[in-house]
């Protein structure tokens, strides 16, 4: 006679098969148990996949922040300790200007963009008082580099401790996906770091580097703040090629200086060609050429206002050439891949010249970038 | 520069207590079947063979925690300058230096006594990394 009651009986089988009724319990009950607890448990394993992701990114920021220090210390000697004063900068913050009224925007944004930097300089001035310009500049780019790993440090271990605190399910998952991209940004910075250190010309200064040769040789004069201007005959036409001034990193202001050019020959400039490196897809390869029409120039868009302001005012058309690079390649040292893509610009700018001016015609060759490593 | 030695990967403790258990229960098993074969004289394949896989893939599972250095992407690439001379067709390649820079004058060339300067550096980027 079984001892088993009879509806156990029914579940179990008729020929007792206890094994497979334990397994059968033990079944519905992780079901059980998933159905309350599994988001829960998916939680705890997001979280410390995140946890693994955040050390990382803090080990990447203590390493930045080191070879900042560093840095100052090998190329000023300075007799204080700078690391309180690198400290402090790595936590600055930009307040940008209120845009509930948006009339004059772009000349408030300027005008912070503009303090920030005189700041920056004025900083790295004080630390290394014997540095001359391009190591003020590259010093300056260097404590950028470190303070953007900072920011990304503490905002994501910001969204990370807020979904801890919260259990929230869809905080943590909202940076779950977006980490991997973070990371390789973090990632390019940290290279850019150590190129900025060196003076390593790097991907985004591949238009300064098409100006420079345009320029290799010719007379150049300041037009506007940190940016050059040399005058290049090209197939009989007379042309106006910019860059920011190297050898330290600087972008210098390229739209202020397309600005004095046309305000100067009073809108008697026939085109205006912009390189730039501009950011791949994926799947595109690095280096790649392509032409569109509009500014090619990044940041926060003073510049590129700028441009397009004169450029409407005295119907001026503009061409763009781009060159394709990842986000990495953009900010560390130049890839190989990337200035042989000079010569391709250069030829494509001399069709652009012949195709759509005429001799004796004036135009602006703008050469976009940060310039470090690369003189004129 | 002052050089810091790269961080190490943090060891997950919780994957570490799971496999040395899933280790323990492999050799178990095996050690079972082994005694069975002994006892009975006919051989337990299924156990044996899942055995030795669970052994091995612990083993590999271990050894692909050992503690290396994480790539923070710090490290150095390979950088390379190009002297060129202005008036013929001189060229020479060397590691870059620092305080080298693009246009950067380098004295007269070796070749025609020309004037020579760096006419690029780069760095050379292997395909895997794509």
């Amino acid at each position: 006679m079984s001892l088993l009651p009879s509806s156990v009986e029914q579940i179990v089988g008729q020929q007792g098969d206890l094994t497979g009724f334990l397994v059968q319990i033990t079944w519905l009950g992780f079901f059980v148990l998933y159905m309350f607890y599994g988001q829960r448990l998916q939680v705890k394993i997001m979280l410390r996949e995140i946890e693994g992701y955040l050390f990382r990114l803090k080990l990447i920021r203590d390493q930045g922040r080191s070879i900042a220090i560093s840095s100052i210390k090998e190329i000023g000697k300075p007799t204080d300790d700078p690391t309180v004063r690198v400290d402090r900068i790595l936590e600055h913050v930009d307040i940008p200007p209120v845009d509930l009224d948006p009339s004059g925007i772009i000349r408030r944004l300027e005008h912070i963009i503009d303090v920030r930097e005189f700041r920056f300089k004025d900083e790295v001035r004080l630390m290394v008082p014997g540095a001359d310009e391009t190591q003020i500049n590259n010093l300056a780019n260097v404590l950028e580099v470190a303070l953007d790993l900072n920011q990304i440090y503490k905002f994501v271990r910001h969204l990370y401790l807020m979904g801890k605190k919260t259990s929230s399910f869809y905080v943590i998952l909202q940076l779950q996906m977006i980490l991997p991209q973070v990371m390789k940004e973090s990632e390019a910075f940290a290279s850019a770091l150590r190129a900025s250190t060196l003076g390593q010309p790097i991907g985004d200064g591949v238009g300064a580097l098409v100006a420079a040769r345009l320029m290799y040789g010719r007379e150049e004069r300041m037009i506007s703040q940190d940016v050059v201007v040399g005058e290049v005959p090209i197939e009989g036409r007379m042309a106006y090629v910019l860059k920011a001034k190297g050898p330290g990193g600087n972008v210098g202001k390229p739209g202020e200086a397309v600005r004095q050019i046309l305000e100067e020959r009073e809108g008697k400039i026939e085109r205006i060609i912009v390189i730039d490196a501009a950011q791949k897809w994926e799947g595109e390869k690095a280096g790649e050429v392509i032409e569109g029409t509009g500014v090619a120039i990044g940041g926060p868009g003073v510049d590129k206002y700028k441009v397009e302001e004169i450029a409407t005012k005295y119907k001026v058309p503009i061409n763009a050439i781009l060159i394709k690079e990842s986000i990495a390649d953009i900010v560390s040292t130049m890839r190989k891949e990337v200035l042989n893509s000079v010569e391709d610009v250069l030829v494509r700018i001399r069709r652009i010249v012949l195709e759509t001016t005429k001799e004796g015609d004036h135009i602006i060759i703008a050469g976009i970038g940060n310039t470090m490593g690369i003189a004129q | 520069m002052e050089k810091t030695p790269p961080p190490e990967k943090r060891l997950p403790f919780f994957l570490i207590a799971v496999i040395s258990v899933l280790l323990i229960l492999s050799f178990i098993s095996l050690y079972q079947a082994v005694e069975t074969y002994k006892r009975t004289g006919s051989p337990d394949f299924m156990t044996v063979v899942l055995s030795l896989s669970a052994i091995t893939l612990s083993s590999y599972m271990f050894l692909q925690m050992r503690r290396k250095p994480l790539k923070l992407g710090f490290e150095m690439p390979k950088v390379f300058t190009l002297i060129q001379c202005s008036s013929c067709d001189f060229k020479n390649i060397r590691d870059f230096e620092k305080g080298d820079y693009i246009l950067k004058a380098t004295g007269a060339c070796p070749k025609c006594s020309g004037s020579s300067f760096i006419s690029s550096i780069y760095r050379e980027v292997e395909e895997k990394e794509e």
